[in-house]
């Protein structure tokens, strides 16, 4: 089996980093995920999408824009009307899919090597956050498990809240080495480490 | 220590000593003071020059609105001018100089500009140096000449030039209120609104948060004012709904509730802690706020009033209370309102000698005769200052007796021995946040002030930002606004009690005593009572006219002082009320901005940008690398010793000799899938994809609805309802917002899902006489021979063990295919490929070998697609179906489109063996002199290894019809002229045998 | 400025991208009167008031939306889906507010 390579790789350095003598109160951590997908409903065939989002990975999404759930291993939320991201620790999911998602409730894509998968933990994490992105990461107006998409600059992201203090966030690949240097950058301030 | 500081008294610690430099001179304060108290107490007079007439200048204000005392703060290279000597907080080490003085603060040499008053008054600019040159000292030619001696001696502080090292931030912040302002009223309103459980920002430009309380010696509840605040602030702090953020200046109010605001994070301090921000740049989205932004105490127009000595009242009762510091030993007040009898109270109470009030009224209440009496002051009632005496201090001054009703001075001038005069014009609200958000304001005739708009937007004033100037009323508004920003009612309560010096808010209808000597309006730009009328009789008579005229208002302070006094004098000259000459709209920012929090990380290291998979083995091979938009892409892989011509021509030549790769990760990929894709891609295209066979692709273009070419590439059909469309790396977004629009606007019942994969696939392009010997060598689960994979055909397989997908498609006019695997495999796949062909010769090449070899083919690219062209120009009309509608089908006929004349793409080749340049224009005859009746434009040129000559694809009218003829670059540019002769823009191998093999 | 998109939320102006007038209507795919696809291409209204917009949510959702704003204060009175009936998103706001 080849490992596929990270596209920060060479920027990632584990370790403590930045203005951590009074301890560090963020964890960043590329958790590269196996498989990445978008699934996307025709209008009117999205309650029958979710269903067979539940039925591959045992994952019942809440009702709502933006709504979204985890368990550790997988992940899954939306990100624009009948359109959902869905994230699995292993490689394979896409097929998995393949004949649960018929072309008459809509499509599979298959992001795995697309996106980077970046988790962001810790208490300072809606601050840190809070300079990239025009968004409220307060916890009531974005609620655990929920997801969002927005930009910073040129960078799209699609970021799901996987704890009080903790996001994940979704970057094209080609902007992840850039995204994540800004990350550490704009984390410096309140002591960092990188697993 | 110091000859004004009290021994006790004020918001300094004592107990903290700071050393600082001014002009080299090094002094003490104290920790709290500003940069302008703690040379007030050294006994500091003179801060500065003036812009224009080089006077001396001290400091008149105690905060963000001062004119004045500007000064430069240099950390290590980097120098930051223009910032006001009242804002700056002194730290350890602080370095500060005067500006705008030459060779020194006290013996400046353009200080006679102050004799020559005349040459320099308003308009000065506009009369000598605009217009035709009439005699040798006019006109613009005279300006050029002058510019240079003239830009050095007017102005304010000289930029840095060394690179700013510090980092600034930007953040985002989302609350229910935001307060702006954390006097008396914005603290009550925070708290209101805080007690309701609302998220609260509250922000202060000073270091303290508290406003007048913390100077007003007021009591509140039966303590001092100030304690009062901090315990409020305190009671705040313990609310986690509540953001504080001090040294925070709300510097914009735009659409929706979102505001800007600077955080001078570090700014104060002698050096930041790791990772800290210099200033932060906050976007705050509010859904609304509280203006609770105070008021400005306005200056009298008197002659001298710009001496230094001369000052607010209400500034030297801050630096009396706040920094305990005097300001004069002897000082004299001048006043058209009550507000000053406090001052002199308070002036008097820290240990100075009231030695007398010129008030310009007449009537004067008893209370405020007992506060007089109080501070041992003598009252000049119906009296004005006509002259300041001294030279970089006060000395003195002279005043006259006045009659407010006809502006008249009589009887004999009385001297007044003083070092210093405080004065008081009356309060202006500061409503400049308000009136960015909106409407414009209106005259309140009593207050003799601009009160705020009606809010366009959802905020709640309160205080003396609303007219209502004592502490009383901002109590009681503070908490209704708070309330009502939180929309709440809340039970009637007992309010916070205050005592403090009474006084009628309401100034005398006075602005300026007209007497003999140049009276400032604008002490920042140095724009006089006279210059005001000189305006006026030249014409002007609208105030946005009479503004840049005489640039009263348009310095850095953007007129906090000097707004009301000059539309005053203004409407006075005009004969018209104040409100009929109107006021003009304030515009962010509120107060300076660093350029660097407006940037933010948008530059540098921090900048985005887009890499491929396989960048990094690119960097570790030679690559030189190329920025395209937001990509790296390599340029060459040169060798040692080689320039990049010969790299190209190196790396061309082999490929068509042997093989060549290439990265075409870049290409923009957008996955098309759901049962109407084919349909979707009919409608897109100008040619058919529903005839599409699965596992083959085709070359595609697409227009624009006004029928011009759009963009270009090859879409693979890889299933019966799942296409891969590519597009030029510069349009991937264009066409992906094209494509989303008609699919959710124009025809939403078609099912189809377009998703970027740009991301998702790496791509190798290997082409050349050798490449398909070089996949067969490491190619696994397919063949690649001819009958296999054709021409536009599309193969699965494995190399080196990964998934890929091969599709024969070629751009260089080699064989060549195109090679993709997931992103993640891609550094893997291409050494597996550079593997393969070593045996070969294979070569990597970069953009510019890319763009010869296309070049010598004749396809085109963005420089041809221009948005100006159309498929006919491009000579690609045989893409263009008859058998359906598709965009850009119904405009694309239109007579300008088909007109002969039209530029055309062509071929030129140079005849006299020199480089062709882009961009430089085609001509039937040469003329060096005069070149005229260009015929057209090169696009791209190179020269090819393939056909030994320099050549070029252009655009040339009526192109086609000139192929064989010969016309010339004109290049006047570049002085670049000489023959060419048009041809077809297929170069190399016109009949495509060698890519269809 | 803020939008309000009906996926997404108030969001920034800077999240979006202006696509044009929503009050122009596109020919059929197959007509041949270049006077409707004139007015189509290159007609637009400029009311000085309540304007008809199409704005692409393209830092967010991606979705278009039919944004009725004024142009003289930059008030948004109404938003919604561009792909849904306009009516029924401005009604659905109303209703929230
Ligand atoms: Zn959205």
């Amino acid at each position: 089996m080849v490992e596929r390579q990270s596209p920060i790789e060479p920027e990632l350095h584990p370790g403590s980093h930045g203005n951590f003598e009074h301890g560090v109160e963020i964890i960043l951590t590329e958790t590269r995920p196996g498989s990445i997908l978008q699934l996307a409903a025709w209008p009117g065939e999205e309650k029958r999408l979710m269903a067979g989002i539940r039925t591959v990975t045992g994952l019942a999404l809440p009702d709502g824009a933006g709504g979204g759930i985890a368990d550790g291993v997988k992940a899954v939320f939306g990100f624009a009307p009948g359109k959902f991201t869905v994230v699995d620790d292993a490689e394979g999911l896409a097929s998995a899919f393949a004949g649960v998602i018929t072309p008459a409730i809509g499509t599979v894509t298959d992001l795995s090597h697309g996106r980077t998968a970046i988790r962001i933990a810790g208490p300072k994490a809606e601050w840190v956050l809070a300079k990239f992105f025009a968004i409220d990461f307060a916890l009531p107006a974005f609620p655990v498990g929920a997801g969002r998409s927005t930009t910073h600059h040129d960078v799209f992201a699609q970021i799901q809240r996987t704890g009080a203090d903790q996001f994940d966030i979704y970057v094209f690949r080609s902007f992840a080495r850039s995204f994540w240097k800004a990350l550490c950058h704009a984390s410096e301030e309140v002591g960092y480490e990188v697993q | 220590m110091s000859p004004r500081r009290a021994e006790t008294g004020g918001r300094i610690d004592r107990l903290r000593t700071i050393r600082f430099t001014f002009d080299g001179t090094p002094y003490t304060g104290y920790a709290g003071d500003t940069l302008a108290s703690a040379l007030l107490a050294n006994g500091v007079t003179l801060f500065g020059r003036s812009f224009k007439y080089h006077r001396p200048r001290g400091v008149l204000t105690a905060g963000v609105e001062e004119p004045n005392a500007l000064v430069t703060v240099l950390r290590g290279e980097v120098r930051e001018p223009n910032i006001a000597a009242t804002m700056v907080e002194i730290y350890d080490g602080l370095v500060a100089v005067s500006q705008n003085r030459f060779p020194s603060l006290a013996w400046d040499v353009n200080a006679i500009n102050q004799l020559g008053g005349k040459i320099l008054s308003a308009g000065f600019y506009y009369k000598t140096f605009m217009g035709p040159v009439i005699g040798p000292l006019k006109g613009t030619r005279f300006w050029m000449f002058c510019e240079h001696f003239i830009r050095r001696a007017a102005g304010l502080g000289r930029a840095g030039t060394t690179a700013d090292p510090e980092r600034y931030e930007r953040m985002n912040a989302f609350c229910d209120v935001l307060v702006v302002g954390s006097g008396p009223a914005g603290l009550m309103a925070a708290r209101a609104a805080a007690d309701q459980g609302q998220r609260v920002i509250l922000c202060e430009l000073e270091p303290n948060f508290g406003g007048s309380a913390n100077w007003s010696r007021e009591t509140i509840d039966g303590t001092p004012a100030a304690d009062w605040a901090a315990r409020a602030i305190g009671q705040l702090e313990g609310h986690d709904n509540v953001r504080l953020l001090p040294r925070t200046t709300v510097w914009g109010y735009y659409d929706g509730n979102t505001l800007a605001a600077l955080e001078r994070v570090t700014d104060h301090k002698e050096a930041p802690a790791r990772g800290e921000p210099r200033h932060r740049y906050w976007a705050i989205r509010a859904r609304s706020v509280v203006l609770a932004t105070g008021s400005f105490e306005r200056p009298l127009v008197f002659p001298g009033n710009d001496r230094p000595g001369v000052m607010l009242a209400h500034a030297s009762e801050r630096y009396a209370n706040e920094y305990g510091v005097l300001p004069g030993d002897r000082i004299a007040l001048f006043t058209n309102n009550d507000s000053a009898y406090r001052s002199a109270l308070a002036l008097k109470n820290a240990g100075a000698a009231i030695v007398a009030i010129i008030d310009v009224r007449q009537e004067l209440s008893g209370e405020m005769r007992k506060l007089a009496t109080e501070a041992e002051a003598e009252i000049l009632s119906a009296h004005a200052v006509v002259a300041t005496e001294g030279g970089k201090a006060l000395s003195g001054l002279k005043v006259q007796r006045f009659d407010m009703v006809s502006g008249a001075l009589t009887g004999d001038a009385r001297s007044i021995h003083a070092d210093c005069l405080l004065m008081s014009g009356g309060w202006s609200p500061t409503i400049h946040l308000a009136s960015q958000a909106g409407a414009s304001a209106e005259w309140d005739a009593a207050r003799q002030a601009f009160l705020p708009p009606r809010p366009t937007q959802k905020w709640v004033g309160a205080g003396a930002f609303t007219g209502s100037f004592s502490t009383a009323e901002a109590i009681a508004e503070g908490r209704t606004a708070g309330l009502s920003a939180a929309g709440a009612t809340g039970a009637p309560t007992a309010l916070p009690v205050v005592e403090g010096a009474p006084g009628d808010p309401d100034p005398a209808p006075v602005f300026e005593i007209k007497a003999k000597g140049k009276s400032f309006v604008d002490f920042q730009h140095d724009v006089t009572a006279e210059d005001v009328r000189l305006a006026h009789r030249e014409g002007f008579v609208s105030v946005e006219h009479l503004k840049r005229y005489t640039t009263l208002g348009m310095a850095t302070d953007q007129g906090k002082s000097s707004n009301v006094p000059g539309l005053a004098i203004m409407a006075e000259a005009l004969g018209k009320p104040i409100p009929e000459v109107g006021t003009t709209r304030f515009r962010p920012p509120y107060s300076a901005v660093s350029i660097g929090s407006l940037a933010a990380e948008r530059f540098g290291d921090l900048k985005p940008e887009r890499l491929t998979p396989m960048h990094d083995w690119h960097i570790a091979n030679g690559a030189t690398m190329y920025s395209a938009g937001l990509w790296y892409r390599p340029m060459i892989y040169g060798l040692a010793g080689e320039t990049i011509e010969q790299a190209y021509v190196r790396e061309a030549k082999a490929t068509r000799d042997s093989a060549g790769i290439v990265d075409v990760s870049t290409l923009g990929k957008i996955a098309v899938q759901g049962p109407d894709a084919a349909e979707f891609l009919d409608r897109v295209y100008t040619n058919m994809f529903s005839t599409l066979a699965v596992g083959k692709a085709r070359y595609g273009l697409m227009l624009r609805e006004d029928g011009l070419a759009f963009d270009d590439g090859t879409t693979w059909r890889l299933g019966e309802q799942d296409f891969l469309m590519t597009t030029t790396t510069a349009n991937a977004g264009k066409v992906m917002q094209h494509l989303e629009y008609f699919l959710d606007v124009i025809w939403p019942e078609l099912k189809v899902t377009v998703t970027s994969v740009t991301d998702e696939w790496a791509g190798a392009a290997i082409g050349g006489p050798n490449a398909r010997a070089i996949l067969a060598a490491c190619v696994k689960g397919t063949a690649v021979d001819n009958a296999t994979l054709p021409f536009m055909g599309i193969v699965r397989g494995e190399i080196a063990d990964v998934p890929v997908m091969i599709c024969r498609l070629s751009f260089s006019g080699e064989m060549a295919f195109e090679v993709y695997s997931g992103a993640g495999y891609g550094t893997h796949v291409w050494e597996a490929l550079i593997g393969a062909g070593k045996p070969f010769g294979l070569v990597t090449y970069g953009l510019e070998a890319l763009g010869t070899m296309r070049i010598e083919k004749g396809h085109v690219t963005g420089a041809e697609i221009d948005g100006r062209t159309t498929a006919r120009d491009l000579h690609l009309d045989w893409m263009l179906s008859k058998k359906k509608p598709f965009i850009g089908s119904a405009m694309m006929d239109r007579e300008g489109l088909i007109a002969p004349d039209r530029l055309q793409l062509v071929g030129l080749v140079s005849l006299d063996n020199r480089p062709l340049n882009g961009g430089a224009h085609i001509v039937e005859e040469l003329d060096e002199a005069n070149p005229h009746d260009s015929i057209g434009h090169i696009t791209a040129c190179c020269y090819s290894p393939a056909l030994g000559k320099h050549i070029a694809l252009a655009l040339v009218s009526g192109g086609k019809a000139r192929h064989g003829t010969r016309a010339f670059v004109s290049d006047p540019l570049r002085n670049r002229f000489g023959p060419i002769e048009i041809v077809s823009n297929h170069f190399y191998d016109p009949d495509g045998s060698r890519m269809h093999g | 400025m803020l939008i309000t998109c009906p996926y997404c939320g108030p969001r920034d102006v800077i999240e979006f991208t202006y696509q044009g007038d929503g009050n122009r209507q596109r020919p059929q795919p197959a007509s041949q009167d270049l006077d409707a696809w004139n007015a189509y291409v290159y007609d637009r209204l400029n009311p000085a008031g309540d304007h008809n917009e199409i704005w692409q949510h393209s830092g967010g959702c991606r979705a278009h939306l039919r944004v009725v704003r004024n142009t003289l204060t930059h008030e948004i009175s109404s938003s919604g889906f561009a792909r849904g009936d306009h009516k029924a998103a401005r009604h659905k706001l109303e209703a929230k507010s």
